[in-house]
């Protein structure tokens, strides 16, 4: 992993207030159950210290300080950039002894529809209902409802259009559900014409449509080119 | 009464695109006409066993009734430049963009699985695994229209008159369920033509939403077959799951 040298000069920085600090993210991000902001960790750091606040480089400089250190140590933390904070979280090779511990059988999936309708969100919002119901071709009251209960989707005001329909757009609670850090961390949305001209889009189509194994690709003579004649 | 709520299932646009991977249609020009009365005979069949949410499919056998009708026009409708309308062009933007936007909530599970592989604190207690827990893992390796497709087959089977004129017979969605499971603990997976075939309607009916009621809380597990128009179902294997569940896709 790409966690920079632990003797890393190039932050302006004295190694005593470098390590304070570390130290400083270490104990807040470890405390709190949800994402600590950089923004909070310098407050606090501040305050205390009495010094300028730490900048957001400083900080994820210390962090990254703390996870190099946890990896050469094999330790079962790290600290995660999620939802536009840190996190503390075990890694992905003590998973097993957690999934064992916690046996009452996670089913943390969202169901078909409602992984359809975030996903429309995610990269749309804000979108109405109307919206999203018009990509999926149903009535979406059902799956932005459930959505809504979870926390990974909320109101976030009003479309100018006619009567003024409910803007929806994805929480922070999305972000840290879904590992990322921002919405730009979001995988790519493909556009239509990448679609069209990938070379695999017919295998990838049969995949696509129905969602089934690969079972043998219509022949590629079917359509030259996006530009064709529908 | 027994609602199958169709909306954990596939929608209206998948039913498109069904028929279009099934036929091996070229999505650009796709056979209007045929599809459009196939898609009717599909809804009927769907009305007829009183799924929840046949209304989206209903509007949509409209919107494909609709664009069949403007391609029997005479004279091609005209953009500003001139040019030809094809009446199906807006039904396949759409469904090219919903297949981005499938492609998309594919990612989005990748890397929430990734997710739910690393723990935080308070994990156990929080209110999130309730939410998710809510919600029974429905097992179903095929698609509702293959299932669909195999209900249509063994009704069309139905011995047409019977030998004996006898009072009809009501068969219950609950006298069904038992009825399968006992079947399935006897037999194993079995096809659903063994199940339900050669049956009266409402036999079959009853059978087939028992069955689809079931699978929806992961009490049994649906595989398609090698041939279509037919389906296998297990029972879920017990606790535990197994974490390779490779034949099996959840949704």
């Amino acid at each position: 992993m790409a966690y920079p040298d632990l003797q890393d000069p190039s932050i302006p920085d004295t190694d005593d207030r470098a390590e304070e600090l570390a130290r400083a993210v270490e104990a807040l991000v470890f405390a709190t159950d949800k994402p600590v902001t950089s923004d909070q960790i310098a407050e606090v750091f501040a305050e205390i210290t009495r010094e300028a606040r730490p900048s957001p480089e400083q900080i994820q400089h210390g962090v990254d300080r703390l996870n190099a250190q946890y990896e050469q140590q094999r330790g079962a933390l790290r600290i995660q950039a999620w939802a536009g904070g840190y996190r503390m979280a075990t890694t992905e090779e003590v998973t097993p002894y957690l999934k064992a511990f916690f046996r009452h059988d996670r089913q943390r999936r969202l169901t078909r529809s409602l992984m359809e309708t975030l996903a429309i969100l995610a990269y749309k919002q804000p979108a109405t209902k109307p919206e999203i119901d018009y990509v999926r071709g149903v009535d979406s009251d059902y799956a932005l409802r459930r959505l809504l209960d979870i926390g990974l989707i909320d109101v976030v005001g009003r479309s100018d259009s006619v009567g003024r329909p409910l803007l929806y757009g994805t929480t922070s609670h999305f972000l840290e559900a879904f590992g990322l850090s921002d919405l730009v961390g979001l995988p790519n949305l493909r556009e239509i014409e990448e679609l069209l001209n990938d070379p695999a889009f017919n295998i990838e189509r049969a995949r696509l449509l129905m969602l089934k194994g690969l079972d043998t690709p219509p022949p590629s003579d079917a359509h030259e080119g996006p530009d064709g004649e529908p | 009464m027994y609602r199958i709520q169709v909306q954990e299932f596939e929608g209206p646009l998948d039913l498109l695109l069904f028929f279009i991977r099934r036929d091996e249609l070229d999505i650009f020009d796709i056979p209007i006409a045929q599809i459009a009365d196939e898609y009717l005979t599909y809804v009927r069949l769907m009305e007829d066993i009183d799924l929840d949410g046949v209304a989206d499919f209903i509007y949509m056998a409209a919107l494909l009734i609709n664009v069949k009708v403007r391609m029997l026009l005479p004279r091609p409708e005209l953009d500003e430049d001139g040019e030809p309308i094809d009446p199906r062009r807006e039904l396949v933007e759409r469904l090219l963009e919903y297949i981005r936007y499938k492609e998309a909530a594919e990612g989005l599970d990748v890397i929430h699985k990734h997710r739910a592989n690393l723990f935080t604190r308070g994990e156990a207690s929080s209110q999130e695994e309730q939410f998710f827990h809510e919600t029974p893992e429905t097992l179903v390796n095929t698609t509702l229209f293959d299932l669909i497709s195999a209900l249509r087959r063994v009704l069309t089977e139905v011995p047409e008159t019977p030998v004996l004129t006898l009072a009809p017979v009501e068969y219950t969605v609950e006298e069904q369920r038992a009825y399968v499971l006992e079947q399935l603990d006897r037999l194993g997976q079995v096809a659903f033509v063994v199940l339900a075939g050669h049956w009266h309607k409402g036999f079959i009916i009853s059978t087939f939403l028992a069955i689809l009621e079931m699978a929806q809380r992961g009490v049994v597990w649906l595989t398609s077959t090698e041939t279509a128009d037919d389906f296998y179902v297990q029972r879920t294997p017990a606790q535990d799951k197994p974490r390779a569940t490779n034949g099996a896709v959840a949704r």
